[in-house]
């Protein structure tokens, strides 16, 4: 699920803030940077970047599979956006850590496995996005400069 | 939202029918291929392959922005997952094509292009699929052996 911030007035450096969150995606030893793109769309300044699992999970269920960050506006009203994406995420039964389907999916679903969990990997990387947001920006951070959409 | 199916006693050609949804991707000029993951996890054959979009789009309210596809267990009893994300679809207004973005941000929603929507390429890929399980399978495709869960 898409998670959206949208930051007003903070006079951020978007492009320090971009090359943070990059050196961030790069330091994770699952993950490889598949794409990069910059441009303008109708006068909008964009950047998005997408890391990709970098080799076969121990387990799928649930497992980080590609994260992609999107910054675009201007520093003093931009979007970020982070998307975390998961194998197999609705055959989880929710509250068991259970796969939905026995026979030989249950050993691929295996949890146990020190995998890399979209769910938690996404939850850190946006708590980081938010100590570098406020590291890059020239105002200071206030939440009612903030506003989250959810889906 | 990511759509998985279960297929089983279709006695598929899991490499063949993953080679050609490759090519599939690989036909489409707006992607490209950025990662192909290939091995078991706990003794189940697993194959994923992540394409992205290769160009800064023209719009990008519900651009496509990646495709998976990945195939894992055995010719009798396996399940594919199709994932496609597009960026900022919790920004757009449900049933008006519009967005909820204003101001200096309003150029990322710019209807009028001719985006590659990640609802309709899914709805394609999805079909494409369909026809290239029957085409790799040795039983015959009927719906008793196929179920489809949704996220």
């Amino acid at each position: 699920m898409p998670f959206t911030r949208r930051y007003k007035d903070l006079g951020t450096d978007l492009d320090d803030l971009y090359g943070d969150v990059k050196k961030e995606l790069q330091q994770d030893k699952d993950l490889t940077i598949a794409v990069e793109n910059s441009g303008v769309i109708n006068d909008v300044p964009f950047k998005t970047i997408t890391a990709v699992r970098a080799n076969v999970p121990r387990a799928i269920t649930g497992t980080l599979r590609e994260v992609t960050v999107t910054i675009a506006g201007v520093p003093d009203d931009w979007l970020l956006e982070l998307h975390t994406g998961a194998w197999f995420g609705n055959m989880l039964l929710p509250g068991t850590g259970g796969f939905l389907i026995a026979g030989p999916f249950g050993a691929a679903a295996g949890a146990g496995a020190s995998a890399v969990m979209a769910v938690d990997y996404g939850r850190k990387l946006k708590n980081k996005i938010k100590d570098m947001v406020k590291k890059h920006s020239g105002k200071a951070y206030t939440e009612d400069k903030v506003e989250t959409f959810i889906s | 939202m990511p759509f998985v199916r279960r297929y089983k006693d279709m006695n598929t050609d899991l490499d063949a029918l993953y080679k050609d949804i490759v090519k599939e991707l690989q036909n489409e000029k707006e992607l490209n291929i950025a990662k192909e993951l290939k091995g078991d996890v706990n003794d189940v054959p697993f194959m994923s392959v992540t394409a992205n979009r290769s160009t800064v789009p023209k719009l990008v309210t519900g651009t496509l922005r990646e495709v998976t596809v990945t195939i894992t267990g055995d010719k009798n009893d396996y399940l594919i997952e199709m994932h496609t994300g597009e960026w900022f679809s919790n920004l757009a207004m449900p049933y008006l094509g519009a967005s909820i973005l204003v101001g200096p941000l309003a150029g990322l929603a710019a209807a009028g292009a001719t985006g590659l929507m990640a609802a309709q390429y899914g709805r394609k890929l999805k079909a494409k699929i369909k026809d290239l399980v029957k085409k790799h399978s040795k039983e015959k495709y009927s719906d008793d052996k196929v179920e489809t869960f949704i996220g």
